[in-house]
């Protein structure tokens, strides 16, 4: 299938940690058996709670480490050497960027590494440079950024080579609330241009507004894989409902008592689902109450993950 | 071109740093002190010049080898600024030989400057300078070159302390390895004769590379002793560039 653009078949990583010069070792087990699929112009994001063996995967699939077991194709191709990784944009897990250069000059290096010409490189830095927001430090030496600085100098570097696949490792962190904004905004362009997007996330509300599929990964197993709406969806849908109502009224209202909360005259009822909806507005009406809001509630993928987690 | 992608960028690293344009004005000025030291005679004070220019470039060249080529190497695997390049499309033996080059470049300007700090000296205090001072900065040169590599050798799969202390330990053998040699062949077939033997062997013996005294006394020097130190000067640091891009080449980057 020439569609399948990340593919891992019994992948596994097992560390070994020395203690005592040597003496004492212990293994841990980082990932185990993942059978992973990543297809063409898919947002997958790859959910799991520390130390579930994310960032283990991403070193995997870049060549950093090496798998104790299993294989990697990317593009259709084993990926055995390091030509892969001209079609590939990788943002390291908290970048550390050499603090000796200035913004400019890195992106300037990394793009001599693809071997770009002198032209599309001046060009592309430019516009990355913009893109990502730091237009007003790139002359100024990477040591001296803020952390969020950093990711979005991390950002530029992954997409200076116009990659086809954008291997992310926890993108969002250390970005304030605009800086995900404007990079759940980048991600959704770089979809609509038919790139993949693997990105890892502990945020799970932002997976949920990007992604087309999760996986979740827990202890190094991959414990399920979806689309979001097959992962979260639950049959029924709750409802809450806000309105006020003058207090002489309250007591009559004779809903499940568990669902309801009064403060003085506004009332919140919490319904299972749709079908009760509209007898309750009918009564609303009854009462002369004044309606506030309706809000459905979805079961989030916060619910699911945690369940999921907990197994 | 890769490679030398990686060397401007390490070029870039050294010379931006502090400690090593500190270590390179205190060298110099050392050797400039020599200026303001009048008291021999004529002829002992060309000596003294030469013989202090020599061994400040060779202690201070050997110094900064070391310091900054265990640094580069560390502050990439520690502080893993290594990810974003290794996982670039570019090999890991490219990366090897990109650092010990633009390294290499450094160093070699530092001797630059050592020397014309050196052959300044002796022009104001005598009106000449002597050339014959070339041969020996020469393998100087390569001595520092080999030092680094050693250092870079060790850093890409040890510790940074470790590695400094290996490091100086096969630059003390290496000018000792004379005396090992006659220890081995005073007293064979003692306890731990094949150590020594073999430590005998593995490490370069460093004083074929050491012409300061015979430039300086001006001694009748074995034919082709340069030329023989280049090259084996250089053997050795083939040999451990291949070694490191083998052991790198494997290890994870974790
Ligand atoms: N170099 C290493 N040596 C030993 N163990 C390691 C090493 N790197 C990771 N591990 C272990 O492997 C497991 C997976 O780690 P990994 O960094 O992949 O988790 P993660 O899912 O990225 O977590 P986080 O969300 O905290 O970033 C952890 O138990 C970790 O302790
Ligand atoms: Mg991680």
């Amino acid at each position: 299938m020439n569609n399948l653009i990340i593919k891992t078949e019994g992948l596994a990583k097992v560390f070994k940690e020395t203690t005592y010069g040597g003496l004492k070792q212990k293994t841990i087990v980082a990932l185990d058996n993942l059978h992973c699929e990543v297809f063409q112009g898919e947002v997958f994001a790859f959910l799991g709670p520390n130390g579930a063996g994310k960032t283990t995967t991403i070193k995997l699939l870049t060549r950093l480490i090496f798998p104790t077991r299993g294989r990697v194709w990317l593009f259709g191709k084993e990926n055995v050497d390091h030509t892969a990784m001209k079609k590939v944009g990788y943002l390291p897990e908290q970048p550390n960027l050499y603090g000796y250069l200035t913004g400019k000059e890195f992106l300037n290096f990394i793009a001599q590494i693809f071997g770009l010409d002198k032209q599309v490189r001046r060009k592309r830095i430019d516009v990355l440079i913009e893109r990502v927001g730091l237009s007003e430090r790139v002359m100024h030496l990477i040591r001296n950024y803020s952390r969020g600085m950093v990711q979005r100098l991390g950002l530029a570097q992954a997409l200076i080579n116009d990659p086809s696949l954008l291997i992310l490792d926890e993108p969002m962190a250390s970005l304030d609330p605009v800086g995900r904004k404007d990079f759940r905004d980048l991600i959704l362009e770089l979809k609509n241009q038919g790139k993949t997007i693997f990105f890892s996330s502990h945020i799970l509300s932002d997976a949920e507004m990007i992604a087309d599929r999760i996986g979740i990964l827990n202890r190094g197993k991959l414990v399920s894989v979806g689309k979001l709406d097959d992962l979260s969806h639950s049959q029924t849908q709750p409802v809450e409902v806000t309105f006020i109502v003058d207090s002489s009224q309250i007591s009559q209202i004779d809903l499940v008592k568990e669902n309801v909360i009064v403060q003085g005259n506004r009332v919140l009822v919490r319904l299972d689902d749709k079908e009760a909806l509209s007898s309750l507005l009918r009564q609303i009406d009854k009462w002369g109450g004044r309606l506030e809001s309706i809000i459905p509630q979805r079961k989030s993928l916060e619910d699911y993950f945690m369940t999921e987690v907990r197994k | 071109m890769r490679i030398w992608a990686v060397a401007l960028n390490t070029f870039k690293e050294t010379i931006r740093n502090r400690v090593l344009i500190n270590i390179l004005i205190f060298a110099i000025g050392l050797i400039l002190l020599t200026l303001i030291i009048g008291d021999w005679s004529i002829y002992q004070q060309a000596k003294v010049i030469k013989d202090f220019g020599l061994s400040a470039m060779s202690i201070f060249g050997l110094l900064i080898a070391i310091f900054i080529g265990i640094r580069l190497m560390v502050q990439e695997l520690e502080q893993k600024t290594i990810y974003v390049i290794a996982s670039k499309p570019i090999n890991r033996w490219e990366i090897i030989l990109g650092k010990v080059l633009g390294l290499s470049i450094t160093l070699m300007i530092n001797i630059v400057f050592m020397s014309i700090a050196l052959w300044g000296t002796e022009l104001i205090q005598e009106g000449q300078i002597d050339l014959g001072l070339a041969p020996a900065i020469l393998l100087i040169t390569v001595e520092i070159l080999l030092i680094v590599c050693f250092a870079i050798f060790f850093s890409s799969f040890i510790s940074s302390t470790l590695s400094a202390i290996f490091t100086i330990v096969v630059f003390t053998i290496g000018h000792l390895s004379g005396f090992l040699r006659d220890y081995i062949e005073i007293y064979p077939d003692k306890g731990f004769h094949w150590l020594l033997k073999g430590i005998y062997y593995i490490v370069p013996n460093l004083e074929i590379l050491n012409l300061k005294m015979a430039v300086v006394e001006h001694l009748e020097q074995p034919p082709h002793a340069v030329l023989f130190g280049l090259l084996y000067g250089m053997g050795y640091i083939l040999l451990l560039l291949l070694l490191t891009i083998i052991i790198f080449s494997k290890r994870d980057l974790k």
